[in-house]
């Protein structure tokens, strides 16, 4: 290990002293480096190897004593086996009904899948021995990640026995060897690799995180408001995703509450789910595809305008109903569709016609609701595209003109095809945030009217009453927010990949 | 060179002058409606109905709010207050963050970005943030769970970049930087001085998200001193008990409110500040959204 740590500064003294030639100094550092990521590599695997199923993590000790103390059910006893690995331990949550050990356990989870992705992009990366611009820097960052979560999981694994222990009253949960185990493998790893890393990054003047602070301070000094905004805004509200997976009573509280598995989920499928996703994906993508044609469409006309002040004023108007909120919303939409005093009906009458019922007629909305989205955001969009025709180099058309084009045809041949890339950007965008979908515009048009929820009824406005009024449901509200995040974020990268493959100027990462 | 129209050109002219007077139209008509609703006699709102042009002229409607214009008053006061506060705090961390990502000897640089990045495409989810702020932070009821979550977004993190590294080149900086200035000096001598639009289009953008909020209050608000003034309409809109409060203030029987025109009167009240200022700064959010079109 010694011989795996000299760093070049080093050899190059003692070669000095002994008189050595170049390539004798230089396979000592290739045989050293070899033997490393060897030794670090073998530290990876066994460490992806106790994290296999076969092997116990935790061993129930004093079993008895401990379902008398829980008050387990007679028929989940059995359940409560002898052993756990890392990754099952929220089953003896659940079938012990201990929830308070529950997000502990959900934690513990995540750290192992995330330790045995770590363990597996080292060892391939090892083998695969491949050097980039900065050397073996990529090799050594990977190995240093998959030590530091071996340690970490490891230690996680020792703290929750601990934890259980005090909640519980009693040693139920001990930790076996092989936790003991991977720490010592994960640590000896990771002072190798370390070693060597230092060495490396001498070679390409890098250098690690604590010069980094020490250098610019002032820049990190200037990030720190940033860090705790995100932090308590949405970094750690995610660990309450757990609430997805636990169904909620006052008595327990938030944490503490039983942890019911898949439950919610499947009571959300086997209920709303369906319904909910329906609606928000078909609106979402009526108002991405008809919204931004009708962008484009108006931010052609506009460029084409001559005049002056008619082109300004156009261009107010229609931005105008960005700026106002959606309650304002509300009162237009009362105001045109009210059943006794509504423009529409007072017309309908003066003319001698029957009333309509708007508000009891799920029929008229999803329109009602696209022509609503549109007008709040036509102006918008239109900037946009008005911004990306203004760029168009104006020889184009005038070279066109010259071949005897006319305006349609400058249109579809010079103007359309220009603006392709920032329609497929902006699509990008709309697509990742098709499972969010403008709760505002729905909960404003719509508010608690019962009777259209079936066809109106989003994801957000779903979540958003159960927080609002159901505070029992919180798992449920949970769960449905949960799965409306993986989706989205699904949804997001797989576009993103796939348009990186066709075309990556377009791609957003 | 001029070149003669065709006839392309003249039915292309018509389309659009139509087209756009059309959208123009629409557009503006719900505003007309409203205003000219909160013109008209509650009388004549409940026997005829809304319409677009007002008829019997009256000022009643406005007469009833600024009778006790209390509760208004304390929503006016508090929306100022949230959107003062949020978008001066905000505006500095946007300002000093888009600052730190855009220096490229900040080695992080791509990893704060991308940390910044990952929020707008996963999260926990409302229950959960909702949660945070309320049971874990205890914020029920503060007016800081009213402003606090709303001061910053990626989105404008991004734009903000977008703004500093197109108005401050890097040789300026680099030149300071070899004269001895350090960070401080860099932002707040060299960038703060020429980021005047790209800082008023961010504060707007700001500023108005505030203004129009009424999401916040409806979620932490345990009282109605601490409300929003778009949420004051709001509940006004739905259960009038404002309007019961209202009439028990100057002594008015609920049976003879003019609650109609009142929720529209309230309505234009409670806009007013935003489009009378709208026109003024326009050409800010339509420079925003050009940096931010430009760049994707």
């Amino acid at each position: 290990m010694k011989e795996v740590g000299l760093s070049r500064a080093d050899v190059s003294a003692k070669d000095k002293a002994k008189g050595s030639g170049l390539v004798e100094r230089l396979n000592a550092q290739v045989a050293g480096r070899k033997l490393g990521i060897l030794l670090s590599m073998a530290a990876s695997a066994i460490t992806l190897l106790t994290m296999l199923p076969l092997f116990n993590w935790f061993k129930i000790v004093n079993g008895y004593k401990l379902v008398k103390k829980l008050k387990v059910a007679a028929d989940e006893v059995a359940k409560l086996k002898g052993g756990y690995s890392v990754f099952n331990m929220l089953s003896f949550v659940q079938h012990s009904g201990a929830g308070i050990l529950g997000l502990f356990a959900m934690m513990m989870l995540i750290l192992a899948c995330a330790c045995l992705y770590f363990q597996i992009v080292y060892i391939v990366k090892g083998a695969l021995n491949k050097t980039d611009k900065k050397g073996y820097l990529g090799i050594y960052g990977a190995g240093e990640a998959a030590m530091l979560f071996g340690v970490l999981t490891g230690c996680v694994a020792l703290i929750f026995a601990a934890f259980a222990k005090k909640n519980l009253g009693l040693e139920a949960i001990r930790p076996t060897v092989f936790v003991y185990l991977v720490i010592a493998v994960s640590v000896i790893g990771y002072v190798i690799v370390k070693n060597m890393q230092v060495a490396e990054r001498r070679i390409y003047h890098e250098h690690g995180l604590l010069m980094e602070i020490k250098k610019n301070w002032v820049l990190f000094l200037m990030l720190v408001p940033t860090f705790v905004y995100f932090l308590i805004n949405n970094y750690l509200p995610m660990a309450g995703v757990y609430y997805a997976f636990t169904q909620f009573n006052f008595r327990d509280g938030l944490w503490a509450s039983p942890f019911v598995g898949f439950k919610n989920f499947e009571y959300l499928v086997s209920a709303d789910l369906f319904r909910l996703t329906r609606n928000t994906v078909l609106y979402n993508v009526v108002f991405i595809l008809l919204g931004n044609a009708l962008q484009i469409v108006f931010a052609i006309l506009v460029s084409q305008i001559t005049v002056k002040w008619f082109k300004k004023s156009a261009q107010t108007l229609m931005f105008m109903p960005y700026f106002v909120s959606f309650v304002i919303l509300k009162v237009i939409i009362y105001n045109i569709f009210e059943y006794q005093y509504g423009v529409i009906n007072t017309l309908i009458t003066s003319l001698g016609g029957e009333r309509i019922d708007f508000y009891n007629t799920p029929l008229y909305w999803p329109f009602l609701i696209t022509i609503f989205f549109i007008w709040k955001n036509i102006g918008y969009g239109m900037v946009v595209y008005l911004a990306t025709i203004m760029g168009i180099d104006a020889e184009l058309y005038d070279a066109a003109k010259v071949d005897g084009a006319n305006i349609f045809q400058q249109i579809r041949f010079i103007t359309l095809p220009q603006l392709k890339p920032t329609f497929i950007i902006l699509l990008l965008y709309a697509l990742g945030g098709i499972m969010k979908g403008q709760f505002e515009l729905f909960y404003q048009m719509i508010g608690n009217n019962g009777v259209l929820y079936n066809i109106t009824d989003i994801l957000d406005t779903y979540v958003y009453r159960i927080a609002m009024t159901q505070p029992l449901s919180i798992g449920l509200g949970t769960a449905a927010g949960l799965y409306q995040s993986v989706f989205g974020f699904v949804l997001i990268v797989v576009t993103n990949w796939v348009v990186k493959r066709k075309n990556a100027e377009y791609a957003l990462f | 060179m001029k070149i003669k129209k065709g006839p392309a050109s003249i039915i292309f002219n018509i389309i659009s002058y139509t087209l756009l007077t059309l959208g123009s139209i629409g557009c503006v008509i719900p505003f007309i409606m409203i205003l000219s609703g909160s013109f008209t006699d509650n009388k004549t709102i409940l026997t005829k109905g809304y319409s677009l042009l007002p008829r019997d002229v009256t000022i009643s409607a406005y007469q009833t709010i600024f009778k006790a214009p209390q509760d208004i008053l304390q929503a006016y006061k508090m929306t100022f207050f949230y959107t003062g506060v949020g978008t001066a705090i905000g505006l500095m961390m946007i300002t000093m963050t888009a600052y730190v990502i855009s220096r490229k000897e900040f080695k992080y640089r791509n990893t704060v970005s991308f940390l910044i990045y990952f929020t707008s495409i996963f999260g926990g989810g409302t229950i959960p943030w909702y949660l945070m702020y309320s049971s874990v932070l205890g914020l029920k009821g503060s007016t800081l769970a009213i402003w606090f979550p709303a001061l910053m977004s990626p989105f404008l993190v991004i734009l903000m970049r977008t703004f500093i590294v197109g108005s401050v080149p890097d040789a300026i900086t680099e030149s300071a930087k070899i004269d001895g200035a350090g960070h401080v000096t860099i932002f707040s001598r060299i960038v703060m001085p020429v980021l005047g639009p790209g800082l008023a289009t961010i504060g707007l953008f700001l500023a108005l998200g505030y203004w129009n909020d009424w999401y916040r209050s409806s979620m932490f608000s345990t009282d109605s001193t601490t409300w929003e003034l778009q949420f004051y309409l709001y509940d006004l809109l739905n259960a009038s008990t404002a309007i019961k409060q209202m009439s028990q203030n100057i002594g008015i029987v609920t049976g003879d409110l003019p609650t109609q025109s009142v929720k529209l009167a309230m309505a234009v009240v409670s806009t007013g500040p935003v489009l009378l200022f709208y026109p003024f700064v326009q050409k800010y959010f339509v420079s925003g959204i050009t940096v931010g079109a430009v760049k994707g």
